[in-house]
């Protein structure tokens, strides 16, 4: 029996919990590539006064009375190394899955010790549980780095071993964990690799996270329910891909032999502003950009309305202007490729936000 | 002329002392004493004495006087790296021109156990200082020096060293380092604060602490020659590294923080001794020749002269995973700082053990 625990943040770690579900439904529908089914999932849950399991209740045995199947969810947090090793000794894991993190690159500039301390002390926390339970060499351990670390980016396009460089107290906290884990599988012979995932986005995605802002505000756009959304800096690039697709290279990582670590992402590149044109393409209108800067505004071509306007406070200080991945290496020795496209990802996006948008008006 | 102040973070009193710190204090009081009024240290509480290597640095040391204002002399506050408040209140009061962050756990072996430790104050505790700048609105007044290291490199990418070399931390004391450095980039980027990294290779001295290798080899070397002790143990023996003198380091330092523009700087002689030389050349500073014999953990070091065996390999000194090598090229520094290294490999072999026997022959216990 293959017991896997996967670390799980809360409202910041949009991200994560979106990896994280998507994850889940992988490992629980026994879609495996070898012999092995996973058996039982574990997650460790922060505790909060409000309820916060929304995102994967849809994983419990009976999402109705929360009665719990093959998920099993654990009280605890990244800062409290006790927790850790309590649940891990417990458990005994086979697999580990570390994405749990204050994950929100703008956020941290507000936030940062409590970034470094979740983000980049957490996961020592987890690697020093591992040990101090004795399982250094039966835990494969995943850990969610990010292409955050490339930030100023000093090679065009990233790939393993360009030097990093990162822009913000998130990425300075990641760029600690990819080498605390790095010492751990160096000093100790560890299984422990980590991704480098670049931008995944969903249905999923934490809603300040500004994939999924364009997604909801065109959808209330759409819907009438709102008339206009500000956004920061608009020719950001980024390359971004589907979540669930990157899940399944997260557990292809820890079915190798031999750990290493592997950049995830398209090779595609998009801007900011053409996620927005996109989007409103998608409900059938076609937005033209007017003004610069701080004045510039996205106008509806057919109705004359603005619904879209930049605000400073939106910008970051340290800007990452440019991100690009490589990841040949995993498509040779993991065999993986991006199946949903840019185009598609976008399609699912709104449909699913706007089908729960027409339930909600329901 | 105007009343500038001096702010030092004095390294933590637990086993990894920074050295550096206390020179520092000696020599920023010294050369800015032509313009600067004072000096303030952080010290962490602890109910055991943890002072003595500061304390000829009171106005008056058998009382613990600190110095008047005007004096140039050091002032104490009672804080820590892992708490964000006490950084705040001392740096609203003081309101520094100059702040030289060099607390830290900075033992590399002991960072393996202690690694969340190191982690919280020589990672988290530099930003702790840089936020508590920005919260007390002194971004653009504050000159910030954060002690980078050698140990950034670690599996080296390139020989020798330099500023653009990339980094391949080997140890938590490395991550945490490292982890330090980009938030202080990242503050300087974002923020336009003058904030540098001084990228110094090991510095030595008398003041060494205890368990770093060089100085526990010459108080080592000092109680043997003076019969206090028959042999010791260390670990790797073939660790390579650029030793150079603390004091011409900590000037390199303070040349970093008087520049117009912020940078950041490797500090290094250049020249590379292994431990093993530092051994011989330790020993032979007392007239003694060292002879190898054996291998890895059973290789002890003998006494030409006499026969005894005064150093033998203990594999908890090895590291779990080690840095063979470090060699830095100080050029820029050399060019934009017109940094020397004065004190030669020679000279501080000499220096440490010498300064060792004196005290061990006031002091047999120490």
């Amino acid at each position: 029996m293959i017991e896997v625990a996967a670390r799980r943040g809360r409202q910041e770690c949009f991200t994560n919990i979106q990896r994280w579900t998507y994850t889940l439904a992988l490992l629980l529908s026994g879609i495996t590539l070898s012999e092995m089914k996973c058996r039982v999932v574990h997650g460790i849950l922060r505790r909060s006064s409000s309820f916060n399991t929304g995102r994967i209740e849809h994983l419990y045995q009976n999402p109705q009375t929360h009665t719990e199947g093959n998920l099993k969810l654990h009280y605890g947090d990244l800062t409290d190394s006790t927790c850790l090793v309590k649940i891990i000794s417990q458990v005994k894991p086979t697999e580990i899955y570390n994405l749990g993190a204050q994950s929100h690159v703008k956020i941290s500039f507000d936030l940062a010790e409590y970034t470094a301390n979740v983000d980049g002390v957490g996961t020592l926390r987890l690697l020093d549980a591992i040990k101090t339970c004795g399982l250094t060499n039966s835990v494969k351990f995943y850990q969610a780095s990010t292409s955050e670390l490339y930030g100023k980016v000093q090679e065009i396009p990233q790939k393993e071993t360009t030097p990093f460089y990162p822009r913000s107290p998130y990425g300075a906290a990641k760029l600690y964990a990819y080498w605390i884990v790095v010492n751990f599988r160096e000093a100790y012979n560890m299984f422990a690799v980590n991704g480098i995932l670049f931008n995944h986005e969903s249905p999923r995605r934490g809603a300040n996270f500004v994939t999924r802002k364009i997604s909801r505000s065109v959808a209330k756009i759409h819907l009438g329910q709102l008339e206009f959304f500000s956004l920061g800096n608009l020719d950001s690039k980024r390359d971004w891909g589907h979540a669930n697709d990157y899940v399944e290279a997260m557990w292809l990582m820890l079915q190798q032999e031999e750990p290493e670590d592997f950049i995830i992402a398209t090779g595609e590149v998009h801007s900011v502003r053409e996620f927005v044109e996109r989007a409103f393409g998608r409900v059938g209108k076609t937005i033209v950009w007017e003004g610069k800067d701080e004045k510039e505004v996205g106008r509806c071509q057919e109705t004359g309305v603005v619904h879209v306007k930049v605000d400073p406070k939106y910008f970051r200080p340290t800007e990452v202007d440019y991100l690009q991945g490589d990841s040949t290496k995993a498509s040779q020795k993991l065999g993986w490729k991006p199946k949903v496209t840019f185009e598609v990802g976008w399609f699912e996006s709104t449909a699913g936000w706007s089908c729960w948008i027409a339930l909600a008006h329901i």
